[in-house]
């Protein structure tokens, strides 16, 4: 048996809250184990601060998501949106599991090509495509969502030079009751855009528009919105139809699923109150059932969703450096991950487990990351137990947009280890070291004497 | 008018062989020929046969009756028998041949009576016309002064000797001197008696004739005699019926029509024959002590009424259909009957049954089956309950404590198959997890007509979920409601079952499914008219369009194929889809005259016969597209198999033949691969590999590799390896090409 671990004592007054079903104890199970790896083994192993990823979570969350719209819809195909964590493990795993790419850069659009995605099966999003970016899209037979007329425009002329009839759809944003509405990307419903691009596109006669493209907006708490946009964009398929005869052959709904993180500001925790994948499949399905398409002509469904798909297998773990009081009288414990590494703490409330077992005293704690900053807060007040130097931390469902928005900035970026089916530990990136920087670097002769 | 002159030749041909034939219910014309031969052994006998035959035809085609059974022999093989009979009793003259014509006529007359009589029983009338009117021609021409008693057989040596001089009076001699064992001799002599001989030879060349024909109906012949000959033996009875008078042939021919014609050879059959035979034996000598008053022989009347009774007798069945098979599409020999309907078994019972789709989208896993442990009990055993599970078999996520989750709640539950909605119930409320309404068991509840006495049932639906109205027209696939937890229901679950009565609690059918997708670890295995069992992982076969557009023949349409074969110059095929009367399509080769008989349905394309020429490309084709599933599933088996006599399976045929009823050892199969999709978003682009295997015993030969290829919306090209020759067929727009070719 393994000694238990010394809490210091702490002296506060009794604060009787709502009581639990349990009474007022709120037991908390430490998170020592992720996949059945001992946290402290893969700390010793790869270090701290450590990205982890499970495949085991990324597979059974596929599933669930597939599940939820195949027994609702007949034809649906994921694409894996490449800039929510496109590191090439995990792209595979969802190419793997039958997902196509969404990519939206020239860089991206690569990275899906090394990953062995048939360029068929890569979908071109996003407000910049260069025209060398655009050609090899064109070459490859990728499906091109055209977001501005100037780059409608560039296409026509592409496709003349190179002879060849690219597939294109419209990005199109539309009211769908949320607010904000999204209107940056792609082309206006209400206000006639989207017709004027479709008028385009089929009078040039250039381009062979295959489907139509919508993302409303990101971590959409409201279910009842897709099925609207799902609505809009059923009825302007048919639309197309009846002016043009084109059958289009999909629609693309986009992404912005809620994954079960807590937004900031939230009154009841994610979890509880996010919906889940069978409320947004129920939506949409039921909207392109009801919209007027025969069954057997209902259009291939494409869903783009990412962070639903990918939050809940990505785990952080950190370790405490010292601990302080505030000048309020408030507990701060600073740990080695901050802000630059976990981009997501500036929109969710994570959900934070130290990695040891701990006693029942908890008390509100600020927890900091290493930066000198003072924007650099993961939680502003979490109920934790009494850390001590050296503790591990576990930060979940970080799965999502912090492997790719996170900022070489005053310290390195750390490893990722991915956890797989099979639970073996595998190495996914390489800890970023003082030549990773080096490397890039250009020291001009003048100043290397 | 002229086109038909030019064909009566022709026609009045083959229907003289045919007329031959079909006594030993054949269409061989080398049988035919045979018999003809034997029948002229009695040179008046034989001649007048003839005359009988031809009188029949023509009389029948003047009448204007089908002209296809005309041709088939079925109006004249009665007057040819007759005509025997006639010509065996008198001796050649001008009043002999007026007679036969017209004892023809009436021998027509009574066919047709006889097809219309028992027709309507689905009974086929075998000899009762040849019974019925020589009957009448004997006892007239009692009184018929002006023919001449036929001396033939009295003075047999003057007339042997005046047919063949010394050598075929030593032939004759040598022949009857022949020390056959009795049984033997007997057997022969029967055989010829039904062309109204009595010697060996003709008996042997009948006998050859029979083996050529049929070598099941030649084992039947000896079974249903020996056991006769067993019989008599046993029982002490005269054995001179058999010996001495037309009568053995009885047992032969109800061996051939029971044993293998009428019904499908098997052992049930054959040891139908041993049962029959004491039957027969009694008619026999009833019939003959009765008849003995007119002064008239029995003939074939036993064979007959046996027949007649025991055929009508099959058709009252309830039970034990299996077990003696009628024939239902008649292929005049016992082996092609067996091979088809051993065939068809597997191949064609959607031609009885209505093909169901599964009521849900996506992958449900069966939870209860027919004869299930829960509910799926004595009236109401043929079930099924479905419900949605992870890939650990779980069907809820989280503690299962709430509807929501389980995975089948407020999934879609669609329409199996087109009808009527009959029957809905709606108001009843959804249980919670674990709790059941014994009371309104069958919940919120959605009846379907598909057919008069044919309805599906799904129940336990979510309260006011119900999109349709009643006597509303849904398609297979619609939408009908959502899965809930209503009624007898513990947990959300489609209960679905097939129903001959409207009722809501109605009794179920046991029916099978049509097609569908059985998913196994991430493999797929395809299903037809199967019922699942508890466990299953079902999906409908999702159709996809590419390549069911490119199945979809319409009729008037021409597929033109450019041909390429190694070391031949390019050709091309012409294929038109055709649609006959009776709505039969396929597709007909300009170049051959072959056919390829065709079925489409909702999810397959499937061929179902093949005739003409076996080295044209069409054969090539029906061969690598044998069967079709209209989806795309990755790694996809598709398996069936070849009726064994089309494929020409070689000398060992013969042996198989012989113990057909009993086991075939021989079987040609074909398999299909589902290879790859290039396009997914067209879903075109597809690459399908099949193979037809001919396995003998333990060995296995290759008959035929091809490889399909669909692009979107039609077959490209195909390609087929056969007896050495690689064929591959592009397929083209026109004949431009030649034209050009031409030019150049």
């Amino acid at each position: 048996m393994s000694k238990k671990s010394y809490e210091r004592p702490l002296i506060r007054k009794l604060e009787t809250g709502m009581p639990g079903k349990f009474g007022l104890r709120n037991d908390l199970t430490p998170a020592t184990h992720i996949d059945n790896i001992p946290v402290a083994e893969l700390v010793e192993n790869f270090g701290s601060p450590l990205f982890v990823i499970s495949e085991q979570t990324i597979v059974q969350t596929f599933n669930k998501a597939k599940r939820a719209f195949t027994t609702r819809y007949p034809r649906v195909q994921f694409a894996w949106s490449y800039k929510t964590n496109y590191m090439d493990a995990v792209c595979r795993i969802f190419h793997r599991e039958g997902s196509w790419a969404e990519v939206v850069s020239g860089f991206e659009y690569e990275k899906a090509l090394r990953n062995g995605v048939d360029g068929k099966k890569i979908i071109f999003n996003g407000p910049e495509k260069s025209r060398e970016d655009l050609t090899k899209a064109i070459r490859n037979d990728s499906l091109i969502h055209i977001d501005h007329l100037d780059e409608l425009y560039e296409l026509v002329e592409l496709s003349g030079e190179l002879g060849i009839k690219p597939r294109v759809a419209i990005r199109v944003n539309m009211d769908t009751g949320i607010y904000p509405q999204w209107d940056r990307f792609g082309f206006n419903l209400e206000n006639g855009q989207a017709w004027d691009a479709i008028n385009k596109i089929v009078h040039s006669g250039k381009m062979e528009l295959t489907g139509l493209h919508c993302h409303i907006g990101t971590f959409i708490l409201s279910a009842g919105a897709y099925g609207i946009a799902a609505s809009k964009l059923a009825l302007l398929a048919i639309d197309i139809r009846n002016k043009f005869n084109i059958n289009l052959k999909y629609l693309d709904l986009g992404g912005g699923f809620a994954s079960r993180n807590t937004l900031k500001g939230s009154y009841l925790p994610g979890p509880d109150i996010n919906p889940g994948f069978e409320d947004y499949a129920e939506a949409i399905s039921s909207s392109l059932h009801n919209s007027g398409f025969s069954t057997e002509e209902l259009p291939l469904l494409i869903l783009e969703t990412g962070r639903a798909l990918i939050d809940e297998a990505g785990y952080m773990i950190s370790t405490v450096i010292g601990n302080k009081r505030l000048a309020s009288g408030s507990r701060s414990t600073i740990i080695d991950a901050g802000v630059n590494l976990l981009f997501t703490s500036f929109w969710y409330d994570h959900k934070v487990m130290p990695a040891q077992p701990f006693s029942l005293y908890r008390e509100e704690t600020l927890i900091c990351g290493p930066l000198c900053m003072n924007i650099d807060i993961i939680r502003n007040s979490v109920s934790l137990p009494m850390l001590k130097k050296g503790d591990r931390l576990v930060i979940f469902n970080t799965g999502a947009y912090n492997m790719t928005q996170w900022m070489q900035f005053i310290t390195m970026r750390p490893a990722i280890v991915l956890i797989s089916s099979e639970g073996t530990v595998n190495l996914i990136r390489r800890k970023e070291d003082n030549d990773t920087l080096a490397n890039q670097e250009v020291v001009p002769a003048y100043l290397s004497k | 008018m002229l086109k038909n002159l030019k064909t009566i030749p022709l026609d009045l041909y083959n229907s003289l062989l045919n007329s031959y034939s079909m006594v030993f219910f054949s269409r061989s014309h080398v049988f035919a020929g045979i018999m003809i031969l034997v029948s002229f052994f009695d040179p008046v006998a034989g001649l007048s046969g003839i005359v009988a035959v031809l009188s029949a035809n023509l009389a029948a085609y003047f009448i204007g009756l089908n002209r296809l059974n005309i041709l088939s022999g079925m109006y004249a093989f009665n007057a040819l028998l007759v005509g025997l009979g006639t010509g065996v009793y008198f001796q050649w003259s001008a009043e002999l041949f007026i007679l036969l014509v017209f004892s023809s006529l009436l021998t027509v007359f009574l066919s047709v009576f006889f097809e219309g009589m028992i027709g309507k029983y689905n009974l086929p009338f075998l000899t009762l016309p040849f019974l019925i009117s020589f009957w009448l021609v004997m006892l007239a021409a009692r009184r018929y002064t002006g023919l001449d008693i036929s001396e033939r057989g009295i003075f047999t040596y003057n007339e042997v000797y005046d047919w063949g001089g010394q050598p075929l009076l030593t032939a004759y001699n040598w022949f009857n001197e022949l020390r056959l064992p009795m049984g033997l001799s007997t057997y022969f002599k029967s055989l010829s008696a039904i062309f109204f001989q009595y010697h060996l030879l003709p008996g042997i060349l009948i006998a050859i004739g029979l083996m050529f024909y049929s070598r099941i109906a030649f084992i039947l012949s000896l079974l249903g005699f020996y056991s006769a000959y067993l019989y008599y033996q046993f029982i002490g009875a005269n054995f001179d019926e058999l010996n001495y008078s037309f009568i053995g042939f009885n047992f032969i021919l109800t061996a051939i029509a029971v044993g293998g014609y009428f019904i499908i050879p098997s052992k049930y059959s054959f040891l139908w024959i041993i049962f029959l035979t004491p039957v027969i034996s009694i008619l026999i000598s009833s019939s003959t002590e009765f008849l003995i008053t007119f002064q008239l022989s029995t003939y074939s009347l036993p064979f007959n009424i046996i027949v007649l009774l025991f055929l009508y007798l099959l058709r009252f069945r309830q039970g034990r259909k299996n077990k003696l098979d009628l024939v239902v599409f008649q292929e005049y020999s016992p082996e092609k009957n067996l091979y088809s309907q051993h065939n068809s078994r597997t191949r064609f019972r959607d031609f009885f049954y209505l093909p169901f789709g599964l009521p849900f989208l996506g992958e449900w896993q069966v939870t209860q089956g027919h004869r299930g442990e829960f509910t799926h009990k004595e009236d109401w055993q043929h079930a099924w309950d479905f419900e949605v599970a992870d890939e650990k078999g779980k069907t809820y996520s989280g503690d299962g404590n709430s509807l929501s989750d389980f995975y089948s709640y407020n999934k879609p539950v669609l329409a199996c198959a087109d009808g009527w909605i009959e029957e809905i119930a709606s108001q009843v409320e959804d249980n919670q997890p674990g709790d059941i309404n014994i009371r309104e068991n069958w919940g919120n509840t959605i009846i379907i007509k598909h057919l008069d006495g044919l309805y599906s049932k799904v129940s336990h639906l979510k309260k006011e979920s119900i999109c349709v109205e009643k006597g509303a027209w849904v398609k297979k696939g619609d939408k009908l409601a959502l899965c809930g937890n209503s009624g007898r229901s513990p947990k959300p679950h489609i209960h679905f079952q097939i129903q001959s009565t409207p009722y809501i609690g109605s009794t179920t059918l046991d029916y099978p499914l049509g097609r569908y997708i059985k998913h196994e670890s991430g493999r797929y295995s395809f299903q037809s008219w199967e019922k699942p069992q508890k466990g299953d992982i079902l999906s409908n076969i999702e159709k996809v369009g590419s390549i069911s557009r490119a199945f979809h023949f319409i009729p008037g349409q021409h597929l033109i194929f450019k041909v390429a074969e190694e070391g031949k110059a390019d050709t091309f095929q012409e294929w038109v889809v055709e649609t006959d009367i009776y709505n039969y399509t396929y597709l007909n080769c300009q170049e051959t005259g072959s056919k390829a008989y065709f079925r489409s349905e909702q999810d397959l394309h499937y061929f179902t016969a093949f005739s003409g020429d076996r080295s044209s490309l069409l054969y090539s084709f029906y061969l690598t597209a044998y069967k079709v599933a209209l989806g795309f599933y990755p790694n996809l088996q598709i398996k069936d198999e070849f009726p064994l006599h089309i494929m020409n399976p070689g000398p060992w045929k013969i042996l198989q033949d012989f113990v057909a009823p009993f086991y075939l050892f021989i079987r040609s199969e074909y398999s299909l691969d589902y290879i790859s999709m290039n396009d997914e978003l067209d879903r075109s682009g597809i690459t399908l590999r099949t193979k037809v295997e001919q396995l003998t015993m333990s060995s296995v030969k290759m008959i035929s590799e091809g490889e399909l290829f669909i692009g979107d919306g039609q077959i490209d090209s195909f390609s087929v390896n056969r007896k050495g020759r690689k064929i591959t067929a592009r397929q083209v727009k026109n004949r431009d090409e030649k034209i050009e070719e031409g030019k150049s």
